[in-house]
């Protein structure tokens, strides 16, 4: 499989002030993405993430290291020709309409003028801005600036998407139509990088993830090798029992009301402590084995690091 | 084309800046005072409405140029809206020539409206439209040009208020590096005067884009300067361009 | 119900403030117009802008005004009519070569400066040698206008009757081409020590006559107005003076001349307008400064 992307000993390091001090934030970096999968960057604030894409569009010119995009070097603009970028907080023209921008957005693919028009159409109704369409975007609230923001990314038919915390300041409904949106890519055949702080969401859709911190990749694989679906423990929830009757088990047992809490370490005492429960006519609420997640992975590792 | 597209849009916005609407007040204000101040004078009016209406154009030209051209660039930094530009498959130099051609068609635009009140203003005194003055004009446009390019050098790494100092110490040492010809002359030769002498080859010389005195006196201009100064702006120009490409090429949008 | 009360209170205080504005905004405003009439009923000594006396030299203006060097010229040319016209300034002659020096550094070529520094200089300034000054200046920047030469050697002729000096500047008058006819002829006046006001009369309407442009015409006609108050005034004032021997003192207005005998008639200036006649010191003068006509 081809790469989308391919980075390797991607270094830099900034040098800030008027007695300049130098700060190394990239430490040789190598990151492989293929064509047609879903890429999580992850990292704690600083670690590095915005860098990496800002040397992947050329925004910021690399120490060391290449990086190459659909088989061209990012440094060349042609190798932006199929990439679609959306940046982390919308920042656009807020005179324009957005239909406006997304003519000029076109403008500089130099998209003819028939494929411009229909894309428009076709882009705004994906992204719910028909009725705001020749509004100022001065106008639009984050939520539409965020769509409008997914328009222009896609403007070209772009292979490659690459997204800076697409999923961020969005309510619960708006982070499922992103989620959705990005599978969609995916089936339509695009390849896409994003960054993201939301875990639970890049466990749900990624194919791969990588974690950087401090300036290096500390883990990276397959989501489904990296989080193995091993049980840490089950949470039981018990109602009509006094906690003391569990204390025999010794198990960690917490009370809350008239509600008794129970991590259970041992699997193979699960079914022990349901007996219990039976016989003693209390009722259980809920029995959840817990896997473990990338959260974990992700809090392990960077406290590792 | 892209050049085309960001032309465009930078044409759109500055459109939007309110100063260019108030510079362009105080200019017709000022061609139009010019008539009421030629009443003042002893002898020949028509002159002092033709050098105010010149100045006028020329020094809210100037401020135009200045004033809106330093913030474009930096504008873009600062809001980062060039981050979703740069993202696109655009060479930097295409961005910082779109920029110019957008500030410069709207300088044409300006420099058109003033003319057309001046003009009007002096027919209305001597019923004659005088070409002089349109190639004046024309000439403090093409120094215009120049300008313009200057404020969007700077714009490209420094702000605002500093790029103004920047690009109106330009215009003034341009207009003050006659003066090196009368230095050298005084000078015995030596290394100094080598200095000098590279020194006033170097810096913009904007006096030769001045005809305004010599329009308003009817004074004969010798052709062969109509040539070379044009020349010698679109070349000063470029070469003001190619540096703002140069320092924008290797900038880092942290 | 606290809350009513304070609104109240507040909504009070709110509108005790805009009654005492509403009192004192009028007050001030009466003050302002008030003021700025008292101080310009007080006299000054100084136009504002005469610091452009203390300019070392229209060199160092040049530098100074970046490309504007014409509208320079203009403003500062604007300002020194109004200087040189204020009565009030005593010593404002002092510097009348130097303002006009300045002017014609920043645009040589401006004409009018040159009339018109020359015109106070003779005519207020009675300061022939600065009206030298500034003819030759005007003649040196331009030596395409006859004009400088011209007045010069006039002013040589009939101010200061230095006949030789006056055939000099005639003579190099004559050289430039474009010179009128006449100025052989007031060239040979000069060499036979000719110069009355007749023959002023006649240059001058000669060439208000044949004047090929609005300039020259206005020039000759300036030139015509003062050759006309000089008769006129020198006539008036003999014949005052004639009234004083016979009847003891000078005549309440003109026309008691007129009756007396002793002139035919008042003439009026160039323009048609009436001299201004002093009783007290039998001395009359023009009603408007020739040179502002």
């Amino acid at each position: 499989m081809a790469d989308a992307v391919r980075i390797r000993n991607l270094r830099k390091t900034f040098r800030l002030g008027f007695i300049p001090r130098s700060r190394e934030i990239l430490r040789g970096i190598d990151v492989s993405v293929d064509e047609g999968q879903i890429f999580g960057y992850l990292g704690p604030n600083g670690a590095g993430k915005t860098t990496t894409i800002k040397c992947l569009l050329d925004l910021i010119h690399p120490d060391a290291g290449t990086i190459e995009i659909l088989g061209r070097p990012a440094s060349s603009p042609r190798s932006r020709a199929a990439l679609g970028f959306l940046p982390e907080n919308p920042y656009f023209y807020d005179y324009l309409t957005a239909r406006e921008f997304l003519a000029f957005t076109a403008d500089l693919f130099g998209l003819g003028r028939e494929a411009k028009t229909e894309r428009i159409a076709r882009l705004l109704k994906l992204v719910g801005l028909e009725r705001a369409a020749d509004l100022p975007l001065r106008k639009y609230s984050r939520g539409m600036l965020q769509r409008a923001g997914l328009a222009q990314a896609l403007i070209n038919d772009p292979r490659l998407v690459v997204l800076d915390e697409p999923l961020g300041g969005m309510d619960p409904l708006g982070r499922k139509e992103i989620r959705d949106i990005i599978v969609r890519f995916k089936d339509e055949g695009r390849t896409v990088f994003f960054t993201s702080h939301i875990l639970q969401d890049i466990e749900m859709i990624c194919d791969r993830v990588a974690i950087i911190v401090g300036g290096r990749i500390v883990k990276e694989g397959g989501l489904r090798d990296l989080v193995s679906e091993k049980v840490l423990f089950t949470e039981v929830t018990v109602a009509g029992l006094p906690p003391q009757a569990f204390a025999g088990l010794g198990e960690s047992v917490s009370a809350q009301g008239d509600r008794v809490l129970l991590k259970v370490y041992d699997e193979s005492r699960v079914d022990e402590v349901v007996g219990l429960v039976h016989d003693r006519k209390g009722r259980l609420l809920s029995l959840s084995p817990r896997t473990e997640t990338l959260e974990d992975i992700f809090v392990d590792t960077v406290t590792r690091a | 084309m892209k050049i085309g597209a960001i032309a465009g849009i930078t044409f759109k916005e500055a459109q939007r800046d309110r100063i260019l609407y108030l510079l362009f007040g105080f200019a017709a204000v000022g061609i139009i005072a010019s008539r009421v101040l030629a009443v003042l004078t002893v002898g020949d009016r028509i002159k002092i409405i033709k050098d105010v209406g010149l100045a006028s154009i020329a020094l809210f030209g100037v401020l135009m140029a200045i004033l809106i051209g330093t913030g474009l660039v930096y504008k873009e930094i600062d809001k980062k809206t060039i981050y979703t530009l740069l993202a696109k498959p655009l060479h930097r130099a295409e961005f910082i020539l779109g920029k110019y051609l957008g500030l410069a068609l709207t300088l044409l635009v300006m420099t058109a409206a003033m003319t057309v009140i001046f003009l009007a203003i002096v027919y209305a005194h001597t019923l004659k439209i005088e070409s002089g003055l349109l190639v004046a004009v024309a000439y403090v446009f093409v120094e215009l040009l120049l300008i313009t390019a200057v404020a969007i050098l700077f714009s490209s790494f420094s702000t605002p208020i500093l790029s103004s100092l920047f690009a109106l110490a330009f215009y003034l040492i341009g207009h003050l590096s006659w003066g090196l010809e009368a230095i050298i002359k005084k000078m015995g030769p030596g290394a100094g005067r080598t200095a000098v002498r590279g020194l006033y080859a170097v810096l913009p010389d904007l006096e030769n884009f001045n005809f305004r005195t010599e329009v308003v006196h009817n004074l004969p201009i010798p052709p062969a300067i109509y040539l070379s100064s044009l020349l010698y702006g679109v070349c000063y120009t470029a070469f003001i361009l190619g540096l703002a490409v140069l320092i924008f090429q290797r900038r880092d949008f942290v | 119900m606290k809350t009513p009360f304070f609104q109240r209170a507040s909504a009070r205080r709110g509108s005790a403030t805009t009654l005492v504005l509403l009192l004192l905004l009028p007050a001030f405003l009466a003050g302002i117009v008030g003021l700025k009439a008292a101080t310009d009923r007080v006299v000054r000594a100084k136009l504002p802008g005469s610091s452009i006396i203390y300019v070392p030299s229209g060199k160092l203006l040049k530098y100074s005004t970046f490309g504007f060097r014409s509208l320079a010229a203009d403003l500062i040319y604007l300002w020194a009519i109004q200087y040189f016209s204020t009565p009030t300034i005593d010593d404002r002659f002092d510097h009348l070569d130097h303002v006009f020096a300045i002017i014609n550094e920043l645009d040589p070529r401006y004409q009018d400066p040159y009339e018109i520094g020359a015109l106070i200089a003779v005519q207020d300034a009675h300061d022939v040698r600065t009206a030298f000054t500034i003819l030759d200046r005007g003649a040196a920047n331009n030596p395409d206008q006859w004009i400088y030469p011209f007045e010069a050697g006039h002013v040589a002729l009939m101010t200061l009757k230095d006949y030789p000096l006056a055939e000099r500047y005639f003579e190099r008058c004559m050289k430039i081409p474009g010179a009128p006819a006449f100025v052989e002829r007031l060239r040979a006046n000069a060499i036979f020590k000719k110069g009355d006001l007749k023959t002023s009369w006649e240059t001058w309407l000669d060439i208000y006559d044949k004047a090929p442009d609005e300039r020259t015409k206005k020039i000759a006609s300036n030139h015509l107005y003062n050759v006309k108050a000089a008769i006129d005034r020198t006539a008036l004032e003999e014949a005052a003076a004639k009234f004083r021997e016979r009847f003891g003192r000078f005549p309440d207005d003109l026309e008691a001349l007129v009756r007396a005998g002793l002139v035919p008639r008042v003439p009026k200036d160039f323009d048609g307008r009436d001299y201004f006649y002093n009783p007290a010191t039998g001395r009359v003068r023009t009603a408007i400064s020739p040179w502002r006509r």
